[in-house]
């Protein structure tokens, strides 16, 4: 038995049989995922150096006085950086201190989680809307509509950054994406907040076909896409186009034009309710525009009638091989790499089909630490990643929550923003080609004190920086762990010998959120 | 995918190459060379970049009413009856149309462009806009700047996006175009070299003064050996700064004492003119203007559109004397998403409809006219109505911008702007 499949043993001992998720193996997933990242001879080999092993279930002393040396356990450090939004020392040692597998399980059972204090502070910014009804949300508000925006950009801001669901947070921004709506489009900036609480974050560790189908019932979605345009006679295949190239089986996953008015057909009537209906935004069907007629999908013969067509097609689509195959892909492109290894997509698509779609399922598989460990291509954080990761490091308060809605605003990145249906691109092409608003906001986050409050003095002392030449050591273990290359800390460091006592501190973290280092994850 | 399809690599490679052309030639130069105190770059960086017009798109947003606009006083139904408080009565006296051509004229509140459209430097274009039915300004808005119909959308890059990418830069500059926004419009999508500076002054390194120099040179040394695309763009980025630290636009003085208004939209144009005159290399600009969607209480000769009538004919009129020495090297194009109905509505306003009118100015358009194709004059008669309610379309916009881009941008293959479109080109501008 080689020392990889021993882990695997170790971790499976950690559930009881029955708990196991699908009837798929998972020392057999995990195998594939090591041969998938073209590593098979390498895990014998590395997990004998105690150094490099998965601290799962070791306890580490923490030091009080003496300078940490950073983040020791790559796996680890990895797994903080690609399954938070965010590195922070906190999350770091909270991980190290449970050990891996039980803080990734902790994560992705994250109703679980205690986040009580985080939603006492989310309380004191008064966001009324987030727990209100479409209808109450246009009963209180009508045409404020800028206040239900503002509430729910800069509540979803916030919560990335502050609340304890970290991995959840990672979800429903990937979902958020997935299912992208832009919020300012009309009835949108009513709508998207039960959209972002009854679709995106109820089914955000769910599966993927019930979130699918939550979505594809959607009153945001629903306007957002046209579909309540979508009437018998004059079908509108907006929606249809998207759900198929978008949602779930991927533009080359094979269907044809004749599928897209076939299932334009089918969704004939789905709609929402207006808003004096007393329930404005709930899924409404009338069938009066419905098409009741024989529609063929993907070869499949709908003849169910009425409301039951449009989710006969839900279901084919949510099993269908090409939509595993999609989503495993833009999971791994979000958690791995740009171009993840096929063997590993290839994993994670039998994953989805061995087990319904079963969204932590598959994240079990992609964050697993033999994958964690040997990650080798970095990614580059959206504008709204450097933002919660700043923030997050740094144990910031916001007092004013506008702050990080205008930032965002000004990277080019905030929440349902995003007008086409595709989301937020994933690519460091349409990221990299800006810099200077990353470079605005790391000077700003740092010199705004009547909006958001870094303790950096407090932040140095307790990383045992307050030590002649080592100030820009201990910035980049808040900061990163102490992954910044060398020779980024040499020139901060250099820079914050020679600055003005006054801003020294101040600028030498900002610079640490400004230079490339801190623009990977 | 679709995000492989914004990351063309037409797009990459004339980055790369922006960008290798930048640090063979003027790289190094940049931080050194510019002393002189004007507002003039103090240093040509490879003589004059200008081989071909400067384009700047100025986008009404929310539906502008160009039946208020460009009035067509001469089509018989269009009369009191169809608008009781916003009817533009024909040219005489005060709150009367500013005569055209005989059948259309201008807006009072236009009146400051008519010394630019008797010039021959302004053509109107009316009935014109998107074949498309969608009344939606976030569909139109897309249909228009994708310049794909939105069930044909699988291009997420902008007309003027793809007109770069397909176009070898002019010169060069770091900068080849620029949007006067906190963001760039999607008709700028997926474009190479393409910065939104909401404001030039402010275009600077971020922070105190006193340490900036300090805190760039970090920056400067950390991305100069960052991996690729960082290293590039960050040179792109300070390049621009540095670019645009050359160009003083506060104190730049418009020419033929032209004013423009203070306004946002003042202050772009006059940025873009500056821009412009500076000669580094850039090939268009975008301007948003907002405001156009004028359901209640429209105003005609005082109000809401008198205001933004009044700030956008000043704004143009003023760009139009200050560009002068430079009209035969730049074409402006102001457009908008979609036209409102022909009838008032019951809050003195009016509601989305089709048809609109365009605006281009510069040397080598065919202007002094307002061209449009208005079925014996009586486009608004209701059997001429497009779908019994608004001006019809009887230019496609597509038909104006690709002839701009043919003749004026030397783009030769414009049937790659607008997919699955052959455009017919009307005459609105010369070679």
């Amino acid at each position: 038995m080689t020392e990889a499949n021993a882990l695997c043993d170790e971790i499976r001992s950690d559930n009881a049989e029955g708990d196991a998720p699908t009837g798929l193996s998972r020392r057999g997933a995990i195998r594939n995922v090591v041969a998938g990242l073209g590593l098979g001879a390498l895990p014998a080999i590395a997990f004998g150096d105690p150094a490099l092993r998965p601290t799962r279930g070791r306890r580490r002393q923490r030091p009080v006085v003496v300078p940490r040396f950073g983040a020791t356990d790559p796996a680890l450090l990895a797994l903080i950086n690609r399954a938070t939004m965010g590195f922070s020392r906190a999350a770091y040692d909270e991980a190290e201190s449970m050990g891996y597998e039980i803080w990734l399980e902790w994560q992705l059972d994250h109703e679980n989680i205690d986040d009580s204090a985080w939603e006492a502070q989310l309380a004191t910014y008064l966001f009324d809307t987030l727990t209100m009804t479409s209808q109450q949300i246009f009963n209180t508000y009508g045409e404020m509509d800028g206040i239900i925006v503002q509430q729910l950009v800069r509540a979803t801001i916030l919560r990335h950054a502050f609340s304890r669901k970290q991995l959840f947070e990672r979800m429903v921004e990937f979902w958020t994406d997935h299912f992208n709506i832009e919020i300012l489009d009309g009835q949108c900036r009513r709508l998207k907040t039960a959209d972002d609480r009854d679709v995106i974050r109820a089914n955000a560790l769910g599966t993927f076909p019930a979130l699918l189908s939550a979505s594809a019932h959607s009153g945001a979605m629903l306007f957002y896409l046209d579909n309540y345009t979508n009437i018998v006679g004059h079908a509108q295949e907006n929606y249809a186009r998207e759900l198929m190239e978008l949602h779930t089986m991927g533009v080359d996953g094979g269907y044809s034009q004749n599928d897209v008015e076939e299932v334009a057909r089918c969704f004939t009537g789905w709609n929402f309710w207006n808003q004096g209906s007393g329930q404005f935004g709930n899924f409404r069907f009338i069938s009066g525009q419905h098409d009741n007629g024989v529609k063929t999908v993907l070869g499949n013969v709908i003849n169910a009638g009425g409301v039951a067509d449009g989710d006969a097609v839900v279901n084919i689509l949510a099993y269908h091989p090409s939509t595993a195959r999609f989503i495993a892909w833009k999971l791994c492109k979000r958690f791995i790499g740009y171009n993840p290894p096929e063997d590993m997509v290839e994993t994670v698509k039998q994953t989805y089909l061995d087990t319904g779609g079963d969204i932590k399922s598959m994240l079990r598989v992609i964050l697993h630490s033999t994958v964690m460990q040997y990650l080798t291509t970095p990614k580059f954080k959206r504008p709204l990643h450097l933002m919660t990761s700043v923030l997050r490091a740094t144990g910031a308060t916001v007092t004013q929550a506008r702050y990080v809605q205008n930032e965002s605003l000004s990277m080019g990145q905030a929440p349902f923003y995003w007008s086409p249906p595709d989301g937020y691109p994933d690519s460091i092409e349409t990221w990299g080609a800006t810099l200077l608003p990353r470079w605005d906001f790391g000077w700003s986050v740092f010199n705004s004190a009547t909006s958001v409050t870094i303790d950096t003095v407090g932040l140095l002392n307790s990383e045992g920086g307050n030590v002649p030449g080592q100030q820009a050591a201990a910035i980049n273990r808040i900061l990163t762990g102490g992954a910044l290359p060398v020779g980024e800390v040499a020139e901060i460091q250099d820079y914050y010998d020679g600055a003005p006592a006054g801003s020294a501190l101040r600028d030498a973290f900002t610079l640490g959120a400004s230079v490339p280092g801190y623009q990977w994850y | 995918m679709l995000h492989n399809e914004r990351e063309c690599r037409g797009c990459r490679e004339y980055q790369e190459l922006s960008r290798r052309g930048f640090l063979g030639t003027a790289g190094a130069a940049t931080l050194t060379a510019f002393a002189t105190p004007a507002w003039l770059p103090r240093i040509s960086l490879a003589g004059s970049f200008q081989t071909r017009d400067t384009l700047v798109v100025v986008f009404l947003r929310g539906g502008m009413d160009g039946l208020t606009s460009i009035v067509p006083y001469g089509d018989p139904n269009y009369n009191q009856a169809l608008r009781p408080t916003l009817w533009v009565p024909p040219p005489g006296g005060a709150n009367t149309a500013v005569d055209l051509d005989g059948f259309f004229g201008l807006a009072p509140a236009m009146g400051s462009l008519l010394p630019a459209y008797q010039s021959g430097q302004l053509l109107a274009i009316h009935a014109t806009g998107s074949p498309d039915p969608n009344r939606s300004h976030f569909d139109s808005n897309k249909i228009m700047e994708y310049g794909t119909p939105l069930q044909e959308q699988i291009l997420f890059t902008g007309w003027l996006a793809r007109h770069l990418q397909t176009m070898p830069p002019m010169g060069t500059g770091p900068l080849r175009a620029v949007a006067f926004n906190d963001l760039i419009p999607i008709m700028l999508v997926g474009a190479p070299a393409t910065v939104p500076i909401p404001d030039p002054v402010e275009f600077g390194f971020p922070g105190s003064v006193a340490t900036a120099a300090a805190r760039r040179a970090v920056v400067d040394a950390t991305y100069g050996v960052a991996p690729e695309p960082l290293a590039g763009t960050a040179l792109s980025t300070t390049a621009t700064i540095d670019l645009l630290a050359t160009i003083d636009f506060e104190n730049y003085t418009p020419s033929g004492g032209a004013v423009y208004p203070a306004t946002p939209f003042g202050d772009a144009l006059k940025s873009a003119a500056a821009l412009i005159k500076a000669d580094v290399g850039v090939e268009a600009a975008t301007i948003d203007k907002g405001g156009w969607d004028t359901h209640n209480q429209q105003g005609v000769f005082a109000g809401d559109m008198f205001t933004l009538m009044t700030d956008l004919a000043n704004g143009l009129a003023a760009f139009h004397t200050d560009m002068q020495s430079h009209m035969d090297s730049m074409t402006a194009m102001v457009m908008s998403e979609f036209g409102r109905r022909v009838d008032e509505n019951g809050s003195f306003g009016t509601d989305h409809g089709h048809g609109n009118a365009m605006l281009l100015m510069g040397g080598h358009v065919n202007g002094g006219q307002v061209m449009a194709n208005w079925t014996g004059g009586q486009l608004l008669h209701p059997d001429n109505l497009y779908a019994g309610d608004s001006l019809d379309v009887t230019t496609d916009y597509r038909d104006v911008v690709a002839e701009v881009v043919s003749k004026r941008l030397n783009n030769p293959d414009v049937n790659s702007l607008f997919p699955n479109y052959t455009p017919t080109f009307q005459g609105v501008a010369t070679v």
